[in-house]
């Protein structure tokens, strides 16, 4: 397939866009496959790998550590569900740019004092914010609920769409599954966004600040802008997650959005891969079937879920997989397939030399 | 140039073609399932499902869902029900709260909707029974309104279960928390008119709709002694807000204090009390009572009052009593090791209550079962179930239990320390600030059913 290939090291915005664009309509061909539930683990999913989109950018390309994350996303789904709580319908667009504006301010918030701050001291603040987010929205209740939070109606799934399904469980089926693929195409036009931004001319000043600060204010990059747009641009990706899971769950908790999420978020990206999109997508389907895979091995090994062996059994796995992973391919899942690639490539390569021989 | 050009375009209109192949097939697939019935009834079953903790945080109310289990398992035994045995799916959904570790068996991205998309679109459940917590399910009204599936008997004692006319099939089960301030407030304008009233809440609705029914019915708190916990404090382990709010009321001397609290709170400020050397009259919502869930060891609740609406579980007055017994005993899968010297708590009580009056509805519905008939049955029958108070719902009126008795919490024996013991005046009343408060003169000792002996 050198075509492809070609397709691929090209980079272009045009092959880029091809290569989404097949990838969503992939995806999209697989919801209908699957079933309902998990397509609504997949749309959950969707909405996970779009804020590691942007926590990959923050702390893979400029180098800045956040474990605000989860705070940026309760951001976001508060902002569309607050908006949503106040209107009888809202159309899908302006949630979005709702939910990612409001992050990307929230995201400048941080920014600020980010600009003076590095390593733990960063993530120690950033950490503060996540923290705060949550007994914010559990104490104003006359705005966001309380404790039990907002709820809406359903996502309404259009009746062409409906159409194409019947059968006893035909509403439910086609309901969640226009949910997933909402969110994966939005999903897909966030990849596609981050991709074009990874190599543009700010990504790459990006790479320099986190590579060397010194060489890149000598070329005339601006620090603390630089620095600051990472934060927005994340938060903004962020702010867009938690509006979906706002739509997706049909109403918005402070219970969905706790500190443990960031960590959860930084789990699954370094599994992933960090900086890659590649890892943010497998990062997402880690999350989506975490639950499935975690009852399943304790249904093999015969352990009983309730004791404190299967309570734990989520921990254990993911605790293992990030030590495999941090020992074996510290570039992630994602960054497994650069060195086996040029394993197979040098061996031809020797091979090739051999012959000629 | 031409070539490659050409050659791409191929490709994504191949990829396309497949994809578009594939998504086809998959409606054709969907086309093939198609016999218009009722979700979850089959001719010889009726499967049932219910979101509820049985890890986590709240693991304590892992019985409620497990008796009720017991209760449907006897009936099968026993033959079922028109011919149907009942099936009940008990899933874990952490309270909603599986994120946050918390020792929660389901995984992080579990949530009380992903649970119930389970129960729904992969089970196809009847209707939901007895899912619990106050949050959790009203995280779910609208999921399970979109899809049609009842929302019965859920385990919390918000108003807001008892919305008809926007939520046609959803049902409260136990007596809201403003009808618990309202008995209450009468118990105390009876009792104690003289003394000075304090009061601690949790920080959500529980503490919300407990206050305005206090305060309905007439019972002034000072706005210093008006205090609340947080309740996500349950989450980190602090306990900052119960040292100050037991140290305000001391401070202020108040001598009654009225606490709707989670068991673990009521704990938490009676431990507290006791250590500050604080002894008010303690006035305790029904569902943080419990003394068997408050606590085991240190007799704290010795004469505090709360609402009951059980008969006492160590006396084998009520018939119901040696009847659970019996149930819990034959379930040994749910209950290991009960025996006839076990002891009964709330918990067993409430679940065996919501189980028996799905059973009944569901005896009344005769052999067609169809969604609307079963809340229209539930809504005009009147229910015979364990609880000393009538459990009857109209059109206008999802709440449930219609009120309860004050209860005292006396010391009793040795395998369990303390026993609420009710009272034998039983109040009801409605959510409504202005709606009377009725006086039954005797607890309405409710038969069993023949067919559930």
């Amino acid at each position: 397939m050198p075509r492809l290939r070609s397709l691929r090291s090209q980079e272009t915005l045009q092959a880029r866009f091809v290569c989404v664009l097949v990838l969503t309509i992939v995806v999209l061909a697989v919801t209908f496959f699957l079933p309902p539930v998990a397509d609504s683990q997949l749309a959950g999913g969707a909405a996970i790998t779009i804020v590691i989109l942007g926590l990959s950018w923050l702390i893979g390309w400029s180098g800045q550590i956040s474990l605000g994350n989860s705070g940026f996303m309760a951001v976001g789904a508060y902002a569309a569900g607050i908006w949503a709580h106040h209107h009888a319908s809202t159309p899908l667009i302006f949630t979005f740019v709702l939910a990612m504006v409001m992050g990307a301010l929230s995201g400048l918030v941080i920014a600020i004092p980010s600009t003076r701050l590095r390593g733990p001291y960063l993530a120690g603040m950033t950490l503060a914010f996540s923290a705060a987010i949550t007994p914010l929205a559990q104490n104003f209740t006359s705005v966001t609920g309380g404790e039990g939070g907002l709820f809406f109606n359903q996502l309404t799934t259009p009746t062409w769409f409906a159409h194409l399904f019947s059968g006893q469980n035909a509403t439910i089926n086609a309901n969640a599954q226009w949910t997933a693929d909402l969110a994966v195409v939005v999903a897909g036009l966030m990849f596609l966004v981050m991709a074009n931004l990874f190599h543009s001319r700010t990504g790459r000043a990006m790479r320099l600040v986190r590579d060397n600060d010194v060489a890149a204010e000598l070329m005339g990059i601006n620090l603390p802008l630089t620095r600051s747009l990472a934060f927005v641009i994340a938060a903004a990706f962020a702010g867009l997650g938690g509006a979906l899971f706002t739509i997706i769950n049909a109403t918005v908790t402070p219970s969905t959005f706790p500190l443990t999420l960031s960590i959860t978020l930084l789990t699954l990206m370094v599994l992933g891969g960090i900086g890659t999109l590649s890892g943010a997508v497998i990062g997402g389907i880690i999350y989506s079937f975490s639950a499935d895979l975690v009852s399943h091995i304790n249904s093999l090994t015969g352990v009983n879920p309730a004791s404190n062996l299967g309570a734990n059994m989520q921990g254990i796995i993911f605790g293992s997989l990030l030590i495999l992973t941090m020992l074996f391919a510290p570039r992630g899942i994602a960054g497994v397939w650069g060195p086996l690639r040029r394993l197979t490539k040098s061996r031809r390569r020797l091979a090739t030399t051999e012959n000629v021989k | 140039m031409f070539t490659r050009r050409f050659r791409r375009t191929v490709t994504l209109l191949s990829a396309s073609a497949l994809s578009f192949g594939i998504a086809t097939s998959g409606v054709l697939i969907s086309n093939a399932d198609a016999s218009p019935s009722t979700p979850g009834v089959s001719a010889k079953t009726i499967t049932i499902g219910a979101a509820v903790p049985l890890s986590g945080i709240a693991v304590s109310y892992a019985n409620v869902s497990a008796s009720a289990n017991a209760v449907f398992k006897y009936i099968d035994k026993k033959g079922g029900i028109n011919g149907r045995t009942i099936k009940y799916l008990r899933l874990d959904d952490c309270y909603g709260l599986a994120a946050y570790g918390l020792g929660c068996t389901a995984g992080a991205s579990t949530t009380t909707l992903s649970v119930n998309q389970v129960l729904v679109a992969q089970d196809h459940v009847f209707a939901t029974v007895g899912s619990l917590g106050t949050a959790a399910e009203e995280s779910v009204l609208s999921y399970l309104k979109a899809n049609k599936v009842p929302q019965l008997f859920v385990a919390s004692g918000s108003i807001g279960w008892d919305q008809p006319a926007k939520y046609p099939n959803l049902f409260g089960y136990q007596p809201s928390y403003v009808m618990e301030g309202k008995i209450f407030a009468r118990y105390i304008k009876t009792n104690d008119a003289a003394l000075s009233v304090g009061y601690i809440g949790q920080n959500d609705d529980f503490g919300a709709d407990g206050y305005i029914g206090l305060t309905d019915g007439g019972v002034k708190i000072a706005t210093a002694d008006n205090l609340s916990y947080n309740a996500a404090d349950a989450i980190t382990g602090s306990t900052s807000d119960i040292t100050a709010d037991v140290s305000q009321l001391q401070t202020d001397k108040v001598q009654v204090v009225v606490l709707d609290s989670v068991p673990g709170f009521t704990n938490g400020i009676l431990e507290t009390a006791h250590a500050l050397g604080y002894a008010p009259k303690w006035i305790i919502s029904s569902v943080g009572a419990d003394p068997t869930s408050v606590s085991t060891t240190i007799p704290l609740e010795d004469g505090a009052t709360t609402l009951d609406y059980f008969p006492a579980s160590n006396s084998n007055a009520n018939p119901w009593i040696p009847w659970l017994r019996k149930v819990l005993e034959a379930d040994p899968a749910d209950f290991p090791g009960f025996s006839a010297s076990s002891v009964i708590s709330g918990n067993e009580l409430y679940g065996a209550g919501y189980a028996v009056a799905f059973a009944e509805t569901l005896k009344a519905e005769g052999r067609t079962v169809t969604r609307a008939g079963f809340v229209k049955t539930l809504e005009s029958t009147t229910l015979s179930t364990p609880a000393i108070t009538p459990l009857r719902y109209t059109g206008g009126n999802h709440q449930g239990l219609l009120g309860g008795a004050i209860a005292v919490i006396l010391a009793n024996g040795t395998s369990a320390p303390q026993y609420a013991v009710p009272t034998k005046t039983i109040f009801t009343t409605t959510n409504a600030a202005n709606s009377p408060l009725s006086v039954v003169a005797k607890p309405v000792v409710q038969q069993i059913p023949k067919w559930l002996k």
